[in-house]
């Protein structure tokens, strides 16, 4: 199969899993909800409110019409007023969202890093030490809840030595660079607020490292398998045996080809990354998607909650749909096996 | 058989270690379960505590927020209740709920999968693309929204949890079923007459049961791990009822002057996931072991 087709394919079950991905909220919210009305409002809602609220999304009228304005409405991004920000839920999350981008993207890096360092050093010395500690390591690593992991970066780092700040976005003594990517280092950049982007990417550090910390094993996993495939196939030995040295062999020739299939594994991260970034966030109050989902949980904010929900699996799925295809790009096998 | 897996657990240290920290964890739970269920029934709830050094429940501003010591092992919160007390009642919850949530995803997923991979085709295409559709939510997201919905209990909670756990089931059952498939005996129960429904029901389901059961062991610790992220959030059972991940979020508020308050009711959580997860892998080791 070409790239073409098998992207044209790929694109189009994305596109199906998208609009069934809707819908299942749309069943959720609208019919398994036992009082749809009562919950979009908020549980201290007036019977007026209510009463507006059920005009509003149309839920007097027939099931296929609310699917039909669910769909129509969702597909522009307009996911309602939020009760408790008192704001569209859409340009909250246009302001919240493009922060956990920033947050996850570094912790990707991290989590990918680490991931593929602890890896390879664990198939080099499989059944030794190294690769008995860094099987310890990940153990513990994703068995801890992401909020301890939080806590103890926090106490450790922040309170214990002081060397980064505990929590917030950037330190809030400084004024906020004029957005215009809504990212906060990039527009700090742009405006050449260089003393805000020093403090938001120290803001960033120890959210990103917690969630590295919680989600490299993945990697690491995948990476130590591949690793020892690789390490034991034909070219490596040939490798050694022409004198390359097993350390140039081990690190070069088999490293190489291992990568591979971590990059199915990255977009699995992503996923995993942005449902940890709510507790994390939390813990940092890092004012991003995570921070905005939870506010909105306390406080009974059911607007909020469905419009983030329904961003985050959109990003998801367009995320897996990119691994896909660059999967596909960098090994053409991947697209015979559909 | 149930002797050799034993001594091939007990022979290796990971395992056995998991072993003693799931057996520690569920036996309790057992026990003081039994007695809190027997407290109620007798209308007696003291008899939740007999075990404990101290009443959960009971509130004593002089011994607020006392540090770990060899008479508060943990600590007490902000209002003089001993937290090691509050954890060991805690117990028997999450352990009720990791296993009815791992029981529930496995028929879930047995129900779904099993048929996609004996039947093959349409069946397959429709129950694995319902299988994607749900994976295609970050799980915690998904449960988050559920129990929202729902309401906010543990009812719920245990719901939400196994709407989000069945679809990887699926998966594994759908893989198992595709192995055992081609062989020679379902062909022979096939001419002998016995219908897809009792083939599966005969064949299928234990031969995925076994495979499962090493993925299920290890997910008893993370449906831990999980509803005590919900219970975190405030999703899971609601105060003064003590719960690990609550535990953890109300305090907080007292972190990091008072930070055994939230950190050692984490690191009980980490301890129960660690050990389904060193058992789990040593199981899937001794079934490897056997093929």
């Amino acid at each position: 199969m070409g790239f073409v087709s098998y992207a044209i394919r790929r694109a189009v079950s994305s596109v199906i899993i998208i609009i069934g991905a809707v819908v299942l909220t749309f069943i959720l919210t609208h019919v398994v909800a036992p009082h749809p009305a009562s919950i979009w409002a908020g549980p201290h809602a007036s019977k007026a409110v209510v009463e507006a609220i059920t005009y509003e999304y149309h839920l007097n009228q027939p099931v296929l019409v609310q699917l039909y304005y669910y769909l129509i409405d969702t597909f522009s991004f307009n996911f309602g007023v939020s009760p408790f920000f008192k704001q569209p839920v859409s340009s909250l999350i246009a302001t919240y969202f493009p922060r956990t981008i920033e947050l996850v993207v570094v912790a990707m890096i991290l989590t990918v890093l680490i991931g593929v360092y602890t890896g390879a050093f664990a198939a080099a010395h499989q059944e030794r030490a190294g690769d008995y500690s860094v099987r310890a390591l990940y153990l513990i690593s994703w068995s801890m809840p992401p909020y301890l992991v939080a806590l103890l970066l926090q106490f450790a780092l922040a309170y214990h030595l002081k060397l980064l700040p505990p929590s917030q976005l950037a330190n809030p003594a400084l004024s906020v660079p004029k957005r215009v990517t809504g990212f906060p280092t990039l527009d700090a950049l742009i405006d050449g607020d260089y003393a805000f982007f020093y403090s938001s990417l120290r803001h960033l550090v120890l959210p990103a490292f917690t969630l590295a910390f919680i989600s490299f094993g993945i990697v690491t996993r995948i990476m130590r398998s591949s690793m020892l495939e690789a390490m034991s196939a034909e070219y490596v030995r040939t490798a050694i045996m022409k004198g390359v040295g097993r350390r140039r062999a081990i690190y070069v020739h088999a490293f190489k080809n291992s990568l591979i299939p971590v990059v199915t594994v990255i977009a699995l991260t992503f996923s995993y990354l942005i449902a940890g970034s709510v507790v994390v966030e939390e813990v940092f109050s890092y004012e991003g998607m995570g921070y905005l989902i939870t506010q909105a949980l306390f406080n009974y904010d059911y607007p909020t909650l469905v419009g983030s929900t329904i961003v985050i699996t959109l990003s998801v799925i367009l995320i897996n749909f990119a691994s896909d295809l660059v999967y596909g790009a960098i090994d053409p096998r991947v697209r015979v096996g559909e | 058989m149930f002797g050799r897996a034993v001594r091939f657990l007990v022979s290796r240290p990971a395992s056995l270690l998991g072993l003693i920290i799931v057996c520690v964890f569920y036996g309790w739970s057992l026990v003081e379960g039994l007695l809190q269920f027997a407290g109620i029934l007798l209308g007696d709830r003291a008899l939740g505590w007999v075990l404990l050094p101290y009443d959960p429940f009971k509130t004593n501003f002089s011994k607020a927020l006392l540090p770990p010591s060899p008479r508060h092992l943990m600590g007490t919160d902000d209002l003089g209740r001993d937290i090691f007390s509050r954890v060991l009642y805690a117990a028997p919850v999450d352990a009720a709920i990791s296993v009815i949530v791992v029981l529930g995803g496995l028929f879930v997923g047995n129900l779904v999968g099993l048929p996609a991979g004996y039947f093959g085709r349409g069946v397959d295409e429709v129950n694995m693309r319902l299988t994607d559709l749900f994976l295609a939510f970050p799980a915690l997201i998904l449960a988050l929204v559920i129990e929202a919905t729902l309401g906010r209990q543990v009812v719920y909670a245990i719901i939400a949890l196994i709407v989000v756990w069945w679809p990887s089931y699926a998966r594994l059952s759908r893989a198992e079923a595709l192995k055992v498939k081609p062989r020679k005996y379902v062909d022979a129960a096939l001419l002998s007459g016995l219908s897809d429904f009792q083939i599966i029901r005969k064949h299928f389901i234990r031969a995925s049961l076994n495979t499962l059961v090493s993925y299920a062991t290890i997910d008893l610790g993370n449906v831990v791990l999980v509803y005590s992220i919900l219970s975190f959030l405030g999703l899971g059972a609601q105060p003064p009822a003590p719960e690990w991940g609550t535990m953890v979020a109300s305090g907080l508020e007292y972190f990091p002057q008072w930070w055994w308050y939230s950190i050692f009711p984490g690191l009980v959580i980490t301890v129960v996931v660690v050990g389904s997860a060193l058992l789990g892998d040593g199981l899937r080791d001794l079934l490897a072991g056997e093929r």
